[in-house]
């Protein structure tokens, strides 16, 4: 693509960047409508491009899987992408390094499109990887940064540490059913193995490893937010649109494998709602509005968890859409007013930005409706079906019903809290906040009209997915959850009015009040510490003890002394060695004479 | 003449290289004794080849004619090198090899 460095001008690079990405949404449209067209029995196939590598029994195809599924993913994938792209043209106008930003970010749309296209675990996990690189590219594309940097490393050894129980995974499948083709092992897998046996179960483990390392999940969670050091175009577009939607798409793809391990689904919606109230009630007290929307993310993934795990694959598609619509509009909002007030990122240091940034203060507002499920917002649809499934499916009980409401509050809470704190009130610095250009506007306000709207397409898209997944979104009957449920998140915007609204004395009061409880939130619960002690530290030391004496004192030494050795005992017999011709063919007649002996007269 | 009388001068003129070479220093010298030892055995295949009535052992002998001469010419320009870089020829003193 775009690998010609500096050399190229801006307007080239970002032409050449939108415009292919742009060409990819096209061409995606043309297979939804091919979709859409044709037959029930056609929908869906595998397109393969060629043998890539064969190995004895095992061959592997470069090949493409394109069914609703994939073709779905990839509509977000390229939709927002492209329209993302066309931000960052705005947003990145005075980086010294713009194409090469444009390259990476098309890398990333590449490496995705690669990884939800992939026909098989093999081609999965090299989109997977690729993404993983690619978000390890952009979270320390300011390179200069300190904090980037870091950030950037602790994003990649978490997605490692994915990617690792990802080839796990895929090696087991292997051993057992000799493929890795997607639909030959969810063919095969049915008739091989029986509800919770022990291998469905390790292997849809080892690829919830990889779903909850990319998804920012417990305990894999403390990169997102960090990779918030980023540029903001790439938090909406890796960290919360796409990229850490994969774990999500992974576990929809092989939803196959998971209903065989019933265990596995109950472990994911238990994580993933643990994970929705954990992150939510972090985002309720931090000051870095990214970090905030990050946290949100990592609590809608936990929405989004908890939907597959109680088997609601098209709710959970569903809210990924809606949330990649409202997270990016949320993102690019919150990147037009960190523009606006020239990288201020702390919204202690916002306030009454309604004035000055009309626009991005009205799209703000929708994106923060649309997440705290306000209704008729999209939000309000695909999170409605969430809660109110986490209840009624199979595998759905009150506990888990409870616990997303607790976090469906939490989300209109902390999202109202950072839009008070930004946009109302009066200004807190001498900053002269303007409004974004052009460019940067009209994606929000195409977001903007995404997210307000997509809520209607529930229908469409659940009968449009019902071919892979085979089951339709039940629509459950149950009036007072449903109120209880849309009310929630009512509560927390009611809540973060109460606060924000009724002056600084009450939040002071309260915050004195509940300190320990702040504190602990305000440090997230102290995992990174936590993480700190019981893996860095006690590697630090084990490295350090090694170091000290097995090093030294046993393969140091072992080598010193082969040397040592070695010097000796050439030093024994280099005697031999006189130098003197005579001796030697002396030695030589002397030795020739006693095998004539030996030979002779023995 | 007998087998005994072949193999006895063979052998005499075997042990008189073998001696020579040990105990010469001038490298010349020991190098005529190794064509000594040579010889002995030219001379043991050309008696044996009449005996039997058989080409094959005055082949080889001529064989070994052939190789010794060219391994002359090598033995000799090596020696002659050494002399020129040392002025020396006493085998006992080139020694740098020792260990």
């Amino acid at each position: 693509m775009s690998w010609f460095g500096n050399g190229m001008s801006r307007k080239r690079a970002g032409l050449i960047g939108c415009g292919s990405v742009g060409l990819s949404f096209l061409i995606t449209l043309i297979a939804l409508v091919g979709f859409l067209l044709s037959e029930e029995s056609e929908k869906g196939g595998v397109s393969t491009l060629y043998n890539w590598v064969t190995a004895g029994s095992f061959s592997l195809n470069m090949s493409i899987l394109v069914d609703p599924l994939s073709v779905f993913m990839l509509l977000i994938i390229t939709g927002v992408g492209f329209v993302i792209h066309i931000y960052s043209i705005g947003y990145m106008e005075n980086d010294p390094e713009f194409s090469r930003f444009f390259s990476y970010l098309n890398f990333f749309i590449f490496s995705m499109s690669l990884l939800v296209l992939a026909a098989d675990f093999f081609f999965l996990i090299v989109g997977w990887a690729f993404v993983g690189l690619a978000s390890y590219l952009l979270i320390g594309f300011w390179k200069e940064k300190t904090s980037a940097v870091l950030a950037a490393r602790k994003a990649f050894v978490m997605n490692v540490i994915g990617d690792v129980g990802m080839v796990i995974a895929a090696f087991i499948i292997f051993d057992h059913l000799g493929t890795l083709n997607f639909l030959e092992v969810f063919a095969a897998a049915k008739s091989t193995f029986r509800p919770n046996d022990d291998t469905i179960l390790l292997i849809t483990m080892f690829l919830l490893v990889g779903a909850f390392a990319k998804s920012a999940q417990i305990p894999l969670h403390t990169w997102l937010a960090d990779a918030m050091e980023g540029p903001t175009p790439v938090s909406a577009l890796i960290h919360a649109a796409t990229m850490v939607t994969a774990g999500v798409y992974l576990i929809a793809r092989c939803h196959v494998l998971y209903e065989l391990a019933p265990f596995t689904m109950y472990l994911i919606a238990s994580v993933g709602v643990v994970t929705a109230i954990f992150a939510g009630s972090m985002a309720m007290v931090q000051y870095d509005i990214k970090r905030v929307i990050a946290y949100s993310t990592m609590s809608q993934l936990g929405f989004m968890f908890l939907a597959v795990g109680v088997g609601m694959y098209s709710i959970a598609m569903f809210h990924l859409m809606t949330h990649a619509f409202f997270k990016a509009l949320l993102f690019l909002s919150a990147g037009s007013v960190i523009h606006g007030l020239n990288d201020e990122q702390d919204i202690r240091k916002m306030g009454g930005l309604r004035h000055s940034m009309p626009v991005t203060h009205v799209t703000f507002l929708i994106g923060s409706l649309a997440l705290a499920g306000f209704p008729l917002t999209s939000g309000f649809f695909s999170k409605e079906a969430i809660i109110i499934n986490s209840y009624h499916a199979d595998m759905g009980n009150i506990i888990f019903w409870a616990i997303a409401v607790l976090g469906a509050v939490m989300t209109g809470f902390y999202i109202f809290r950072v839009y008070f704190y930004v946009f109302s009130g009066q200004p807190q610095t001498d900053v002269h906040a303007h409004e974004s250009p052009l460019i940067m506007i009209v994606p929000l306000g195409f977001l903007a009209f995404l997210s307000l709207t997509a809520g209607f397409g529930g229908g469409m898209i659940d009968s449009f997915l019902a071919t892979y997944f085979g089951t339709n979104m039940p629509h459950p009957d149950d009036p007072i959850l449903e109120t209880i449920g849309l009310s929630a998140g009512l509560i927390g915007i009611v809540g973060a009015i109460g606060f924000y609204m009724t002056g600084k004395d009450g939040l002071e009061f309260a915050k004195q009040m509940l300190a320990p409880l702040y504190d602990l939130l305000f440090n997230k619960y102290y995992i990174d510490e936590i993480y700190d002690f019981l893996i860095v530290k006690p590697t630090r030391a084990i490295g350090a003890f090694l170091e000290k004496r097995v090093e030294k004192f046993g393969v140091d030494f072992a080598v010193d002394q082969v040397g040592v050795q070695t010097r000796e005992v050439s030093r024994l017999i280099s005697f031999w060695q006189s130098g003197s011709v005579r001796l030697y063919a002396f030695n030589m007649i002397v030795g020739v004479v006693t095998i004539l002996m030996f030979v002779v007269f023995l | 003449m007998g087998h005994q009388f072949v193999l006895l001068i063979s052998a005499t003129i075997f042990c008189v290289g073998a001696v020579g070479f040990l105990i010469r220093k001038n490298p010349l010298v020991m190098f005529m004794s190794v064509e000594l030892m040579l010889n002995s055995v030219n001379f043991l295949l050309i008696g044996y080849s009449s005996f039997q009535n058989s080409m094959d052992g005055q082949i080889f002998a001529l064989m070994i004619m052939t190789v010794a001469a060219a391994e002359v010419v090598v033995g000799l320009a090596i020696i002659l090198t050494i002399f020129r870089t040392r002025h020396d020829m006493d085998v006992d003193h080139i020694n740098t090899l020792k260990g």
